[in-house]
């Protein structure tokens, strides 16, 4: 698994944020480190604080390290030069918030550094389509239909388990909407930018040695209305 | 003083502190315009904590001395000037080597190396309305007063500095929080720019007896 350093001028800042995509992945969640505010409730960051958080965290996988703004990016990039961890360690141009939630989800999945970097950069799609305006007219769609019953769609916490659920299921697979293009059942982001909610079907496609279990596995969270009460 | 030594240079480090705690309001000021109104507070604790540092465990090398004061700035300011200033004296220290003094033309290669430093991390150039603008043009004063003693190239790096802060006042901010505001940076003197030429007004004064 990768490892994740949250680097922020503010240590609840960087706590709730966490908390908030810990909430996200209650079981095996990735090691993470926080690197946030200057010591002793000082507003700012620290770029030795950032190096011991990379090598707190650093495994065969690869770290990537996600930062508010400002000096936060500039003590990322020096705290690069600081530490060695013999491991990858990249620094996600993500948004903070959305970036983290979107790593922690794909990281818990089983994410390379690649997957779970492509997946923080994306991290922005899901808010741009809720405000950005209707796609074009929909074109047929293929794969198994879906009409999902729970009250809240295929929100946040939904999308996850469905990340999580295909994590060990050698499969690809594909979710799509009558509205939306598919996209990849892997991407906590894409599904959310499907904007699926209560009462919508979503269509999904799978291939591979386990895409039957795939779309079982969906069948089943779906059916189970997502464990919501 | 031909060379700077290592009293030398923790002197510069201290009376650098003693400015920027004498002057912390004003950059604080200064940074209110245009910033987050934390320049006073973020430099005064850290240039601090780095003369404790050397006057509690004073190292007898330049780049032992260089390398205590650029870390604690980097763990000690809090804001972008930590790694900034940081870059600035680390590089510094590499440029001058394990030397227990430096001649004025050594100081300028690494004056110059912190320079460079600097406008890397800061991805910043001249005319950007940051501490380069006053860093840039004392660098090259030093530079170009080399070849004379070490009290005339500093005190000619100082008064370089302090036009180069004068210089930013009109200008229009391209880094940092004060490009956000685009415009409206205009009229205000670069808070970074103006501690930049306490740091080099110290260094003349430590090296001029």
């Amino acid at each position: 698994m990768i490892g994740i350093v949250v680097v922020s001028h503010s240590a609840p800042l960087a706590r709730a944020a966490l908390d908030l995509a810990l909430e996200m992945v209650p079981e095996d969640p990735p090691p993470v480190a926080l690197a946030a505010g200057a010591g002793e409730g000082i507003t700012g960051t620290d770029a030795s604080r950032v190096a011991e958080a990379i090598t707190e965290v650093a495994g065969d996988d690869g770290v990537l390290v996600l930062m508010d703004l400002g000096s936060a990016v500039m003590s990322a990039e020096m705290a690069l030069e600081f530490v060695d961890p013999g491991c990858e360690v990249r620094l996600s141009p993500a948004p903070l918030v959305e970036g983290l939630v979107a790593v922690v989800v794909s990281a818990a999945g089983g994410a390379s550094l690649d997957e779970a970097d492509r997946e923080a950069r994306g991290a922005l799609a899901a808010k741009e389509d809720q405000l950005g305006s209707a796609g074009p007219a929909p074109a047929a769609r293929e794969g198994i239909r879906f009409t999902l019953t729970n009250d809240v769609g295929l929100h946040a916490r939904p999308a996850g388990l469905v990340v999580r659920a295909l994590k060990d299921i050698d499969a690809e697979v594909r979710i799509g909407t009558d509205a939306h293009d598919p996209v990849d059942g892997r991407s906590l982001m894409g599904l959310m930018s499907l904007g699926a909610g209560h009462g919508d079907d979503i269509l999904v496609t799978a291939s591979g040695p386990d895409a039957d279990r795939a779309v079982d596995a969906i069948r089943k969270l779906i059916e189970d209305g997502f464990g919501e009460a | 003083m031909a060379s700077l030594t290592a009293a030398g240079a923790a002197a510069w480090i201290s009376r650098f502190a003693d400015a920027v705690d004498a002057q912390r309001d004003h950059l604080t000021d200064l940074d209110s315009a245009i910033g987050d109104a934390d320049h006073g507070g973020n430099m005064s604790r850290g240039v601090r904590a780095a003369a404790d540092k050397l006057a509690a465990d004073p190292p007898t090398h330049l780049d032992d001395l260089f390398k205590a004061v650029g870390m604690t700035l980097v763990s000690t300011v809090g804001g972008a000037s930590g790694p900034l200033y940081g870059t600035f004296f680390l590089r510094l220290a590499s440029a001058l080597g394990h030397e227990e003094e430096a001649d004025p033309a050594a100081l300028a290669t690494g004056l110059r190396a912190g320079l460079e430093g600097v406008a890397a991390r800061g991805k910043a150039e001249r005319g950007d309305k940051t501490m380069l603008d006053a860093m840039g043009p004392a660098v090259e004063a030093f530079e170009a007063a080399a070849g004379s003693d070490l009290a005339t190239a500093a005190a000619g790096s100082a008064d370089a500095a302090a036009s180069g802060r004068d210089a930013t006042e009109p200008l229009v901010a391209r880094k940092g929080r004060a490009s956000y505001l685009g415009d409206r940076s205009a009229g205000h003197v670069d808070p970074g720019a103006a501690s930049t030429a306490l740091l080099f007004r110290a260094l003349a004064e430590a090296v001029a007896q």
